[in-house]
Parts: C-alpha cells; structure tokens; sequence
C-alpha cells in the first residue's frame, strides 16, 4: 500500500523535500512518482502538495493543510508504559525520552521533542501497543523542510 | 501478501564488495520463522562443511525477529548468528537494545556478510539502501565510543552494532554491542566480525512494517501490560538473600510461577536475584569449587540489590518492552553513566572469584563493554586463572607479577586489561578457558568450566539440572537462556500446549535429579518454545509471565494472518532444534563433546553447602532429550543429517 501522484502534479518539488524516507523522485516542473516500496504512506506529500495531486493508498485524494492543523501526538503518561516503540518509530526522529521520573521508579517517557520537524504522520500513535498517544491539533510552525531529512 | 516479516534478506560480500538483496520464499518463513531460525536455514546451506570460523567462508549474520516492530511487547530481541570460533558449533547471540527494528525497517529480516575486508569497514543502510564506508578513523576505539561516533555522524536514527578491541584482536570471547551497554556477547561472533574487519553496522530505516490484524494485536498487548503493570510496593534486598536461604533449607520446592520474576525483575532488574542465587545454590561460586558456605550472607552483601538500585538514575528499557529490567547507573558521584551490570556479570565476576569489591565489579563490568568482551566468559577465565595460581600451575612469573589469589579485585582488574590487550597472561587467557588449559598445560583443563568450549553461566546445575543438560544438549552449547527445569515452570506451556505434563505445586528436591522421561519431555518443550521466541523476537524475561499471560502464539497468528496452534508453533521449534544440530553434524562436531564439565555435573558431588552430595546423571539426560527430538540417543545425530549428506554426496 502506497500513496500516488496523479497527472495534475506541477513538479514543484514540496513533496520532494518532506518525504521521510526519500521516496518521491522527479524533475523540477515534471511529473513526480512515489516508490511504493519506500512509501510508508504517512501522507506528508499530501498535506503539503498545493495543487492536491496526491492520492492515499484507499484512491482518495489529500487534502492540503496548512502546517499549524497538522496533528501532533499527546501522550498520556498513565496509559504509556514505556516501550520506546515511538522513539525508534518516528520517520522523522522528533521524539525522544526525558528526564528519569521522580521516585523510586526512575522511567524515562516519550515527548515531543521536536514539534516543528513533526510532520503530524500518526506513526506513534499508530505503533503504540496499547493507544497512549492521541493526535491533536497543537497549532505552530513547521521547521524548514530540509531539518525534516536530516 | 506476506505479513510481519519482509520477505527479503541483504547478502554482503565483504572480499568483493557487493550487495544483494534476496528474496526469501514465504514457505521459509512458514517453516522456521524470521530471526535465528531464518538463519539456521540459511547458515546450514550456505557455510560449507569444515569452514574456518574466522576464514571467508564463515557467514557472520545480524537477523531481527518475525513480531519485531509490530504493536506487541517484548518483541524487540535481535540476534547475531555464525559459525562460533569458541565452540566450531553453531553460535548465536541474542540482545536487546535498540538494533532489531533498524534491521526490519530497512526492508530486511536479516542482514548476511561473508568473505573478509582487505581494509577495516562499517556497513551504512538508510532506508534499505546499503553502502560500505571507510572505518579506519573506527578501528581500534572502543565500543561505546565508536558507536557516539558514528549517532554523530549519521544522525539521531542512526542505530549501531559494534564490536570494540576484543573483536579486533579475534578474542574468541568477544561480542557484539549495542545501544551503549547492550552485548550479544556468547559464542564469541565478535571475533568473526573482527576477522571480516567488520567495525560496525549502521542501520537507520524507517519503512512500514505490514501487520495482518494491528487492532487484535494491540487488544492482546493491552491484556498481557496488565500483568506486566501489577507491582506489589513491598519489595526489600535482604528479604530476596533470606527467600534464597529459605529455599535452600526446605527440603521441598515450590513449582515457580514467572509473576514472581516479574516483579523482581521490575523492580531491580536481573541483579534482584544476586544474593538469592548464591544462597539456594544455583550460582556457583570459586570456580564451582566452593559453595555459599564459602560465600555466605555477609560477604554477598555488597551485592545486594538494594545498593545497586540506589545508584540507578534511570530505568532503561530495550525497544518494545514494558518492563524496562535495565538501568542506568552513576557509580560514584560525577562519574559517567554506565549501564547497570547483569546478574551475570555481577556474580561472574563477584562470587565466582570470590570478589566482594562491588566497585571493581562496576569498573570491570565497563572495561569489558567497551572492549566488547563477554563478562560472563571473563570473570570464567578469570576464576580459572585464580584456581590454577592457588594449585601452582601458574606463578607470579607467569602472570606477570599479578597476585591471582581469590577474592582480589586489583589484580582482576590488572587481568581484565592484559586481556583486553592481549598482552602477556592476557593473551593466553583471552581465548576462553578451554584454549587458555591447552596452553597452559599442567593438568589445567580440569579447572576449566566449560561445555564444548563455552564458558559457563552463573547457574548451577547441581542445583537445576535442567541447566546442566541445556548447556549439554543446545547445538550452541553452554548456554542458560534456552531451557531448565524452573524455566520449564515459569513458561506455563501447559496451559496453552496439549501433552505436555503440569508439575507438581510442591515437590521434594530429589525428585530433580530423577532421570526420567518428564525430564526430557520439559528439557525438549523449553528448546523448541526458545527457538519459537528467537524466530519470533521474543524476550525470555517476557516468556517468564506463563504462556496464559503473554500471548506469544495469538500474537504470530495476528501479525502474520496464519491460523496455527501452538502445537503448530512448537513443531516449527523443533524444526530448527534439529536444523541447528544438523548444522553441528555437518561440521564435523560430535555431539557427545559438548557435555558439560565434570565438575559441574556434580562429580564427585561437592562434600558441603547446599549443593552437597548432588549428582546430575548428565549422560542419561543428554541421551533422553535427543531421544525426544528423534535423534540417535546414542550419538545424538539427526537422522536425516545422514541420509541428507549421503544424497548430496551421490549427486
């Protein structure tokens, strides 16, 4: 399963630039195509393409959004347990764990440790076993494109 | 479409440089899952018959686990597998960390090298896309350092196997670290990697792993965090030392349910056990000479887990686990964090060689990690070297003007650098006990604690023989985390596995040391359940909770979409046990040779302590559990292996 790139794609590159796992290939102002093999269908091209040329894995076009309705992960920390499942999972590596927890039970949890290079994909909350992480809309900025493929 | 597992392998050819990915029929993965059994196919057809372990032809392998990186617990196992150097058996060692999903969210369910590097590299994979890279500025610096080195240079999702300069310098007791603290140390594959010149491995992937049903898998994960959360808060360090003595007094056992482990573990990690071990006799102590008569309440009391948790500044957890049994320790105040030692390592290099200094243990435990050498063989060969100097087989002039008497940490401290170096005693000891007595000579063997050339753990099996025959029997031999007849209570699989027999709630001890078929059936039952868990990715801590809590069988049918039941799942196991022994036979290596030591069988039994008087009828036991697999109970050689090597002769 994959997200496509339908005819109307003006190859403006957007797409390109925000892939997390350098999917998308193509020519300035040509036509741009997603290795299905590479996709994780976290559907950041989508979000960000300005003429919605991009389609989800279902056939049903993305809508773009702009960076500040994104959806950023929220945890709760009484459900979380912590498995660090989120941290290795995260396509672009914007979580990370914290400080050890008061007491004698010193966990590290998960955070948000980067919210501008979060690219709202769902991932976490996705993997996480047993659902402690809501996506909410938190608003803010996005980090420039480039910090999103470090 | 395939499920769970990614249908595909990388082959590195390290003499040529080439890289090729390779397609894996799903009929494989049916047969023997991902992980080691994946790799037992592969290795089994691929290292020619007499291979030299560190020669080209030896296949070095890094393989994850067939539920790794699906929303299930205790998942996250990895495992590096080859011709063991130590043992020419099979090898295989097994880590947490961090590595496993890196391996599969490259695309991959396993990554293979063979042939050896002219000049010292590292292999980078992002995304599935893999390079070999220059590691001259890698070569020769220690692990955890290297493996900071190269997060620096490739990024925050970089995630890295490395081995230090044990590996480098072929040490056969070397391993493979990770996640600046975690080793697969056993079976001594640090020297492959070292001999390929293999630095390092850098993995940073973040493909999608597909899972047939997430939602019936994340429901069994809820039910089995339940258990995993219940933590009673009355917990105290001298209460677990006094539980230990009680149940070297009594002279009846309780079957052990894993609940118990569980909370220990939670709350102290594998050390929760230090003190209780050494009381009920299942560590041995003085090179398995002594007893808890030698070592009692007073001198372990340095190691009691209390004072190890009292320095834990945080818990560490390995990826997908819930229970987070590590820690991260400053020893001292301002000194560095460093990874809370094992059980392990804590007795090895404590009660074995009589060593009470909990400091040294510390600062060994950290010198043997970044130079990537396994404790549990150092502190072995170490104890051995003690046990030769007290019989005058080694001098003073032997040793270098090191003072091996028992019990002193300077001097094993002196030790562990010489070996690391290699330099002097360092380098006949570096090599395991079993080479160091053919060095040394002078009747030394006898002091050498070994199965087939793998040291020997901190389990005693005079106290549980099921340990004795696991380190016997396991075509990767002296090993302790496949099989014994308290894991056997602790897995439960009765309750989830027709025919296989429930134990008793109470029993007399004596009855352990019965040779009857029970004793096989069970030894068989844990050996097959393992090799599920180590296709799998599972965590033997995990398995611990009993089969009817951890939900290991549902899990495979839910990520992978097959319908199969655990007596299914447990024929798979067998499939690879003797896969495995097959794989020994092929190489030349007669399975009688792999019987534990006679010492630590019990013979003559020890005079005092609480394992005194005890015998373990290893033969009768070793020749019962072949005979399960189908085996000859007389030579322990698969039957197919001979038909199998005849036909391919014909040909």
């Amino acid at each position: 399963m994959a997200h496509f790139i339908t005819g109307i794609c003006n190859g403006c590159g957007a797409c390109l630039k925000m892939c997390p796992t350098a999917a998308i290939s193509g020519e300035k102002k040509s036509l741009h195509a997603i290795n299905p093999g590479l996709c994780i269908d976290c559907g950041t091209c989508g979000r960000v393409c300005p003429v919605e040329a991009v389609k989800d894995a279902a056939g049903t076009v993305c809508q773009k959004m702009k960076y500040s309705e994104w959806l950023k992960p929220v945890y709760d920390l009484k459900i979380c347990t912590p498995c660090r499942i989120c941290v290795e999972t995260c396509p672009v590596n914007c979580l990370d764990l914290g400080e050890p927890a008061p007491g004698p039970e010193p966990r590290t949890y998960p955070f948000l440790k980067e919210e501008r290079r979060c690219i709202g994909c769902g991932t976490c909350a996705r993997e996480c076993p047993v659902n402690a992480i809501r996506m909410v809309v938190r608003g803010g900025k996005a980090a420039p494109p480039s910090s999103a493929k470090e | 479409m395939a499920f769970a597992y990614m249908g595909k392998i990388l082959n590195v050819d390290l003499s040529t440089g080439e890289i090729r990915e390779e397609s894996i029929p799903d009929d494989i993965y049916r047969k023997y899952l991902s992980g080691t059994g994946l790799a037992a196919w592969l290795l089994h057809q691929r290292i020619p018959a007499g291979a030299d372990p560190l020669g080209p032809d030896n296949i070095l392998g890094f393989v994850s686990g067939l539920l790794t990186g699906t929303p299930s617990y205790f998942t996250g196992r990895w495992s590096v597998v080859g011709k063991s150097p130590l043992t020419g058996t099979w090898g295989d060692a097994n880590c947490g960390g961090n590595l496993s999903p890196g391996i599969k969210r490259n695309g991959f369910d396993g990554i293979f090298f063979r042939g050896i590097s002219e000049k010292p590299v590292y292999l980078y994979v992002k995304n599935g896309k893999a390079e070999l890279r220059d590691a001259a500025h890698l070569w020769g610096r220690d692990t955890t350092d290297a493996e900071e080195a190269l997060i620096a240079e490739h990024g925050a999702g970089a995630r890295v196997a490395v081995i230090g300069p044990a590996g480098e310098k072929l040490s056969l007791i070397s391993g493979v670290f990770n996640d600046r603290g975690r080793m697969a140390a056993r079976s001594g594959l640090g020297a492959v990697m070292g001999a390929k010149r293999l630095k390092a491995i850098v993995l940073d992937g973040k493909l999608r792993i597909p899972v047939h049903d997430a939602d019936a898998m994340k429901r069994l994960s809820k039910a089995c965090n339940k258990w995993v959360q219940f933590q009673p808060p009355f917990l105290s360090g001298k209460a677990m030392a006094w539980l230990g003595a009680l149940m070297r007094i009594l002279p009846t056992q309780m079957a052990l349910d894993g609940m118990l482990y569980k909370i220990f573990l939670k709350k102290w990690g594998t050390t929760s056990m230090n003190q209780m071990s050494l009381e009920m006799g299942d560590a041995p102590v003085k090179n398995w000479a002594g007893s808890n008569k030698d070592w009692g309440m007073g001198k372990s009391a340095t190691v009691n887990p209390d004072h190890i948790k009292d320095i834990e500044k945080a818990k560490y957890h390995c990826y997908a686990c819930p229970l987070g049994c590590g820690g991260i320790c400053v020893p001292k105040p301002g000194a560095p964090e460093v990874h809370k030692p094992e059980y392990e390592s804590v007795l090895s290099l404590g009660g074995q060689c009589m060593n009470a200094d909990l400091d040294s243990i510390f600062r060994m435990n950290e010198m043997l990690n970044r130079a990537g050498m396994d404790t549990i063989s150092a502190g072995a060969v170490i104890s051995f070297a003690m046990e030769c100097y007290e019989k005058g087989i080694l001098t003073m002039a032997d040793t270098g003007d090191i003072e091996l008497t028992w019990g002193n940490a300077p001097a094993m401290i002196a030790l562990v650098d010489k070996m690391i170096r290699r330099e002097g005693i360092g380098d006949v000891l570096a090599d395991g006990v079993r080479k160091a007595a053919e060095r040394i000579g002078k009747g030394a063997a006898q002091y050498a604690m070994h199965a087939g050339g793998q040291e020997l753990p901190q389990h005693d099996g005079r106290n549980d023989p099921g340990f004795a025959v696991h380190y016997s029997v396991e075509p990767a031999p002296g090993r302790h985390t496949l099989g014994a007849q308290m894991y056997y209570e602790m897995f439960q699989l009765w309750k989830r596995v027709k025919h296989l027999p429930r134990p008793p709630l109470f029993y007399f001890k004596g009855r352990k040391y019965v040779a009857d078929e029970q004793k096989a059936v069970t030894a068989a039952a844990c050996s097959k359940f393992m090799n599920l868990a180590n296709g799998a990715g599972l965590c033997m801590f995990g398995l611990f909770l009993g089969a009817a809590r951890i939900p290991s069988f549902e899990w495979l049918n839910a990520a992978t979409g097959w319908n199969r039941t655990p007596e299914d799942y447990l024929a798979v196991g067998e499939r690879i046990q003797t896969l495995k022994q097959a794989f020994n036979v092929k190489q030349g290596i007669d399975p009688r040779t792999k019987r534990v030591c006679e010492r630590a069988a019990g013979a003559p039994p020890q005079a005092r302590g609480a394992n005194r008087g005890r015998t373990v009828d290893i033969d009768k036991m070793m020749s019962d559990y072949w005979r399960q697999f189908g085996w000859d109970p007389l030579t322990g050689v698969p039957p197919e292996t001979s038909e199998r090597s005849e036909s391919s002769e014909n040909q």
